[in-house]
């Protein structure tokens, strides 16, 4: 079979695709990032300010976004 | 949230519109249509054809090997081959090579069909290269039939012998004069009780028509027959094995980027096309015999290879999960072994869903320099059965990754119709680009079709997930700020 989709195929057999994070790690960085962002979240909650809220709300919503893509991919939902 | 919707739709129109038009693999969409006067053109004669009908599967299949000669006096590279209008809509999988050059590959092949309801359409077969006058040129045709056998006697007792019936015409049917002719049929068995016998003076060696090898009839040679002309016969032989057919399947396969995993999910509608019972089914007798397993009519179980690597398989049904289901990973092959919650006797029907997952680096490679990537997957995987299973629709999509976009794919299995659309599930914002793919009349025998599918993913298109929960996230932590400041205490503030 030839096709250029075919040729295209077989070009790029070098860089198999490779995730960022592999299967088995997805559960420790998720649970890990979500974490942080809980203990993140606590230490906000606990003294609400607006110097905070950048400080310690921008690193905890970021922890929460990737945290919880790669939890839902750990528990078997691969979004 | 109106609005929403008119964007996102004007963008699957958009985006589907832009796509058409880039698929290297042209759906069999458009039918070419002809006024009812039309006749092919008897610029061809056939020199010799012979047809092999194989009736091991549970679906004919028909090899016809014939070389053609041009008898025009100019090059001509459209060859028509007849079909009864009935039978037409069974016909799958018809592909036509070269037999002594199959370097060429698959001809192209198209359904043409009258403005006017017609007895008769055609398959049109185009030539790579126009043959010249008078040189000659070898094609193999193949093709399955499916839902064709009937069995007879409709209904058999529960550990009966089943017997289909198969009807066709002795002499092939052809657009074109065949100076030379004749039919193989091979069958399972050498069980065959009743067959048609033609009389001895049709045939060119004026032999007993069929001429009988074992489990091989031969109808034929015959000679000189002209264009259009049929003689039916029919064959009835021992065939103790389902008639597997599945009226739909469809199968999904999802790539995700951020778990490094291909899911791959099919739901089928299956029907044992064999035939009934004569009384009620009896557990007893089933339980009896099923020590023997011995052959029969029902459908006991189904294998589905998987690729190597194939993980988290499940199987359930419209009750739920079915525990009688085995799954053996292999290094070579992981074998999914499924049984029906019931043995699927003549005339019953049974849809189940399968699933598992695989991992994404053996599917999926990054295209050097730039955000594209290309995907290899199996176009039908699905059951492998001795008796075979025929399927009248598939409904593929493969559900790329949210953003993806300028969508193309290649594959040799014959489409009738792509899309390229929208699919909303978990934690998706704009939806995933989807292409979709739909086959009729598909048989097993395409199992290792593969699809090969190129689409451009930029990386920012990968965070739209993450930075999207990260913004919701940053809302909550911005209202609790707001809300906690405001200062809601009854009576005069204190300034001091």
């Amino acid at each position: 079979m030839s096709s250029p989709l075919f040729d295209v195929w077989e070009a790029a057999s070098a860089s198999p695709y490779q995730p960022t994070v592999g299967k088995n790690s997805q559960f420790l960085i998720g649970s890990v990032l979500l974490f942080a962002a809980f203990i993140l979240a606590g230490v906000f909650g606990l003294n609400r300010s607006f110097v905070n809220l950048s400080l310690l709300g921008v690193p905890a919503s970021l922890a929460f976004g990737f945290g919880a893509v790669y939890m839902i991919c750990a528990v078997g939902v691969y979004v | 949230m109106r609005s929403i919707t008119l964007v996102a739709s004007c963008l699957a129109a958009l985006s589907s519109f832009v796509t058409a038009e880039l698929n290297l693999s042209q759906p069999l969409r458009s039918k070419q249509v002809l006024s009812s006067a039309f006749k092919p053109p008897q610029v061809f004669k056939n020199a010799n054809l012979v047809r092999t009908t194989n009736l091991d599967k549970a679906f004919p299949r028909e090899t016809i090997n014939v070389v053609i000669e041009n008898i025009d006096t100019k090059p001509q590279s459209e060859y028509y081959l007849p079909f009864e209008t009935s039978l037409i809509s069974k016909v799958g999988g018809l592909e036509a090579s070269d037999k002594k050059n199959p370097n060429l590959g698959a001809f192209k092949v198209e359904v043409v069909g009258f403005e006017e309801a017609s007895s008769t359409e055609f398959y049109l077969i185009h030539l790579p290269k126009p043959l010249a006058p008078k040189e000659q040129q070898t094609l193999s045709i193949t093709y399955s039939i499916l839902s064709t056998l009937s069995p007879v006697p409709a209904t058999i007792a529960q550990s009966e012998k089943q017997y289909v019936q198969y009807t066709f015409s002795a002499y092939t049917p052809s657009a074109y004069t065949t100076d030379k002719q004749k039919t193989k049929v091979k069958f399972p068995n050498g069980d065959i009780p009743d067959y048609t016998t033609l009389p001895a003076d049709v045939n060119a060696e004026n032999k007993a028509d069929p001429q009988k090898q074992g489990s091989t009839f031969t109808y034929g040679p015959y000679e000189k027959i002209p264009a259009g002309a049929e003689q039916e016969v029919s064959v009835r032989y021992e065939f103790t094995k389902p008639l597997t057919h599945a009226s739909l399947l469809e199968r999904d396969i999802e790539v995700s980027h951020w778990g490094g995993n291909l899911a791959v999910e099919e739901r089928y509608w299956l029907q044992n096309l064999g035939a009934k019972l004569k009384n009620h089914f009896s557990r007893v007798e089933w339980q009896k015999s099923s020590y023997m397993s011995p052959p029969t009519s029902a459908l006991k179980a189904l294998n589905l290879p998987l690729n190597p690597g194939a993980l988290n398989p499940y199987f359930t049904d419209d009750i739920g999960n079915v525990s009688t289901s085995r799954f053996r990973p292999g290094k070579r092959e992981a074998l999914l072994e499924l049984k029906p919650r019931y043995p699927v006797f003549g005339g019953w029907k049974y849809s189940f869903r399968v699933g598992w997952d695989a991992n994404l680096s053996s599917y999926l490679r990054k295209v050097a320099g730039g955000d594209s990537y290309v995907l290899k997957v199996p176009f039908l995987e699905g059951p492998r059965q001795p008796e075979g299973i025929e399927y009248a629709r598939v409904n593929l999509r493969v559900i790329l990754p949210e953003g993806a976009t300028n969508v193309k794919y290649s594959t040799v299995v014959p489409v009738i119709d792509s899309d390229t659309t929208l699919h909303r599930t978990f934690m998706d914002t704009i939806g995933r680009t989807t292409l979709s793919l739909t086959a009729i009349n598909i048989v097993d025998d395409f199992r290792d079709r593969d699809l090969i599918v190129t689409y451009d993913y930029p990386w920012t298109a990968g965070f739209r997930k993450p930075v999207v929960i990260t913004l919701g996230m940053f809302a909550i932590f911005a209202t609790v700020w707001v809300v906690g400041s405001l200062d809601t205490s009854i009576g005069k503030k204190k300034t001091a």
